[in-house]
């Protein structure tokens, strides 16, 4: 049987989270992972939490975002590892590295722009519709979201 | 005796679904439940992307959301499983690491707030479970929704992490379907239950095998006899509604017999005597008469 490793970010991930070393490709999280179920290219044979732990590089640092944090892989793991933490630092890297999806990082801009993740303009006009008052920014929050970014180094360059 | 908690909207249902934050308004009230507002809260974020992005800075933003609800002494009660995932996993870690507490109050420092620790984070459902009782809650109910054939669906990020979260059994959840019993109607059993609704990969751009998630959910609800599907979570309602009305453009089984899907403010709406009028179903993108209620 062929052990698995998890090949990019290894050294990095597991100062994080040792308990992903013991994974014995048993492939019973797979079974229960809406992304081995669901996304076309992974099946049983090549699931999602195995490609991803073998995937090189660029690769691993794209599909990672499929990852909702379900945590079903952790709840049937036999042997108690948290793949969704070894995908959550993963993620990490990929979005320092400018590879998240595009929708992350105007994410970030909207949310330091305006304290949420929908623009409010847009939202106020649906609130309009329901019969509700407008929602206004507040500055405050905003400046202080901002100069909480700063402090966590939060970057803000664009995706590739 | 009123119970009294700061209300966190988060941001997709202010913006997506405010019928919601008008109803929660309007009806909690009548069980008990007085909430308290804030414009100083922002997103709290969400679990999925904005930790992805950097852990620090989405656990320091949690924080401070948490900071605000302590300045006032009281819990917050969340409407959202983002929300109530990223501000309980937040609250739990700070409260059980010293260290990590230090670092995150170290970022807080330098906009004058502080995490001290002395707050819950509650999901809606967890106030009734825990606070409200469900017991009292089939007291107060008005109009008994007798006859409709609910499915419920709790969601993910409500059930995981279970050893933090302690809401119900994540593989074999059960509480949502206790709730819909409270309010009169039945709730049924389905296999999929606890099953992802697919927004992540939706957001990832895999749109096709979202629709996959939602299609066979509620295809298996039908066929266990379910008249509607109910969640507390607005990306999950989100996908139940407009995915649905998408997807069922290529299944006739839910083009035919389309599975509506109701927010638990809304049952709960339904159950205290309003009218599917009032709860705004017209705004909902799937719809369905039901005999009798419509």
């Amino acid at each position: 049987m062929k052990v698995l490793r998890l090949k990019f970010e290894k050294n990095n991930i597991l100062k994080r989270d040792k308990s992903i070393e013991v994974c014995f490709k048993c492939s019973t999280c797979s079974k229960f992972c809406p992304i081995t179920q669901n996304v076309k290219k992974y099946n049983l044979e090549n699931s999602f939490v195995t490609h991803l732990f073998e995937a090189e590089e660029h690769e691993a640092l794209r599909d990672v975002w499929m990852c909702c944090a379900c945590e079903k892989c952790v709840i049937t793991c036999p042997q108690d590892t948290n793949p969704t933490e070894a995908f959550t630092n993963l993620k990490e890297k990929s979005y320092e590295l400018g590879y998240a999806p595009e929708i992350v990082y105007r994410l970030i801009e909207q949310l330091l722009a305006e304290g949420t993740v929908y623009g409010i303009k847009f939202s106020n006009l649906t609130r309009k519709r329901a019969g509700l008052k407008d929602i206004e920014k507040n500055e405050k929050s905003v400046k202080e979201l901002n100069l909480l970014a700063e402090k966590t180094g939060l970057q803000k360059k664009e995706g590739n | 005796m009123m119970l009294n908690y700061m209300f966190f909207k988060g941001c997709t249902i202010p913006a997506s679904l405010p019928n919601i934050e008008r109803l929660t308004l309007e009806i909690l009230p009548e069980i008990g439940i007085n909430l308290v507002e804030s414009d100083e809260f922002t997103c709290c974020p969400d679990p999925i992307r904005l930790q992805g992005a950097n852990q620090y800075f989405w656990m320091v933003s949690a924080a401070r959301n948490i900071a605000i609800a302590e300045e006032q002494k009281l819990d917050i009660m969340t409407l959202c499983n983002g929300c109530e995932n990223t501000l309980a996993i937040v609250n739990y870690r700070l409260k059980n690491d010293s260290q990590l507490k230090g670092k995150v109050n170290e970022a807080l420092k330098e906009i004058g707030r502080e995490f001290k620790g002395t707050i819950k984070v509650k999901h809606f459902l967890q106030v009734l479970k825990e606070d409200v009782g469900l017991e009292n809650l089939k007291k107060m109910v008005k109009t008994p929704l007798t006859g409709l054939k609910i499915a419920g669906h709790p969601g993910c990020h409500l059930l995981m992490p279970n050893e933090i979260l302690q809401f119900d059994n994540p593989v074999d959840p059960e509480f949502y379907d206790q709730f819909i019993a409270a309010l009169g109607a039945t709730p049924v059993d389905y296999l999929t239950k606890a099953d992802c609704c697919g927004v992540s990969l939706n957001l990832a751009g895999d749109k096709e095998a979202s629709n996959r998630c939602i299609q066979s959910k509620l295809i298996d609800a039908q066929l266990n006899g379910a008249q509607f599907i109910s969640t507390a979570c607005p990306a999950c309602f989100n996908q139940f509604d407009l995915g649905q009305f998408i997807v069922a453009r290529e299944v006739p089984q839910l083009k035919e017999n389309p599975i509506p899907v109701l927010y638990a403010i809304e049952l709960l709406a339904l159950a205290m005597g309003h009218s599917f009028e009032d709860i705004g179903y017209n705004l909902h993108r799937v719809k369905a008469t039901v005999q009798g209620t419509v």
